[in-house]
């Protein structure tokens, strides 16, 4: 149980801290799980880097990873709840003031006026995919081809993804 | 603002599950698959207010969660929120949960990667549709197109975080909406 109390503890203070996201929290996940407290080996958190990344849940997920292997089913549960606490404990909070608010003209004109900046962070989200990921002109192809399905069919991004798997297995 | 449609919690649960099992890619395509199931397809949330949530997501970190949780807390207020961020993250915690226990039983990582590397192009493309719909209905203006692409480039080519970007942006956007109020 202590133990428990502990994970959990550990878990809430990466949570807290890993606001930016994304891969700040290799080096700092390093070396919490590896150097101090000896959780995992070099050789397991790479491998559960590489796990994590084959889920559809952010990187932390690593943390399932870890918890796993500090306390079994328990700590992974243990250790997901908590990292994932204080980001959607503050979320829930800015919502809540996001409905009070957003209705005033000088909140709604600013957040309206991020708009644009958002929609380039999304391109650019494409972009730095598309650099390290698109390489044969097979690729291209299927980038294509999926684009026109995608924008102008309802199918579902499930079946095309599951299809372009499969065509990508076969070419 | 206008009442909203109500959604049963686990109606929430339900599509939030489905994101979170179908949603390869990480990040950016599932923010693209939530935007083509809860904005496009059940028309829950306007696109405005979903990329305001986008917005703010990307300013506290793991975004694909807490773009869910701004959801599921517009739909249905705390209790939406929650059943949306649990639902997402459901469907990794038990895949992550079966792979540990494989893993710290037979020190073997699956050979999944090369399987799904095949499915970028389509993750990509799902990523380009979605800024293609954001743009047409939020880049109209000159100066929309400016920041856009600044936005664009600094992210892309330059490496700034996404955090930095969107500080950047909010303060041009928070000092336009004040000049324009004065100056109107």
């Amino acid at each position: 149980m202590l133990k428990m109390a502990h994970l959990a503890w550990i878990f809430l203070k990466i949570g807290m801290i890993f606001f930016g996201g994304g891969y700040v929290l290799i080096p700092l996940l390093h070396r919490i799980m590896v150097d101090e407290y000896r959780w995992l080996t070099l050789k397991e958190f790479l491998d559960g880097v590489a796990l994590s990344q084959l889920t559809p849940g952010p990187l932390a997920m690593l943390a399932t990873f870890t918890g796993f292997k500090a306390g079994g089913l328990a700590g992974a549960l243990v250790g997901t709840v908590f990292i994932y606490l204080p980001c959607t404990v503050l979320m829930l909070f800015i919502s809540r003031y996001y409905a009070k608010f957003s209705s005033m003209e000088i909140i709604r004109g600013t957040l309206d006026g991020l708009l644009p900046a958002v929609v380039g962070l999304v391109a650019g989200a494409a972009y730095n995919l598309g650099k390290t990921s698109l390489v044969t002109p097979a690729d291209f192809m299927i980038l294509a081809a999926g684009f026109a399905v995608l924008q102008f069919t309802r199918i579902s991004p499930m079946l095309v993804i599951l299809g372009a798997g499969g065509m990508g297995m076969l070419l | 603002m206008e009442p909203k449609q109500s959604v049963t919690l686990s109606e929430i649960f339900r599509t939030f599950f489905y994101i979170g099992l179908t949603g390869f890619g990480g990040g950016m395509a599932i923010v693209a698959l939530t935007e083509r199931i809860c904005v496009e397809q059940k028309k829950w949330i306007g696109r405005s207010e979903f990329m305001h949530g986008l917005a703010f997501g990307q300013i506290l970190g793991p975004f694909s969660l807490n773009t869910s949780t701004f959801v599921g807390y517009y739909l249905r207020g705390i209790a939406g929120g929650v059943t949306a961020a649990v639902g997402f993250i459901f469907p990794s915690f038990c895949i992550i949960s079966f792979l540990s226990w494989l893993y710290f039983k037979y020190h073997e990582v699956p050979q999944l990667q090369s399987a799904l590397r095949g499915t970028n192009p389509v993750i990509i493309a799902l990523i380009i549709v979605a800024s293609v719909g954001m743009g047409k209905a939020k880049v109209r203006r000159p100066v929309d197109w400016i920041v856009a692409l600044a936005a664009f480039a600094s992210f892309s080519l330059f490496k700034v975080s996404a955090l930095g970007v969107l500080v950047a942006a909010l303060v041009w956007s928070a000092g336009r909406s004040w000049y324009l109020r004065e100056h109107a």
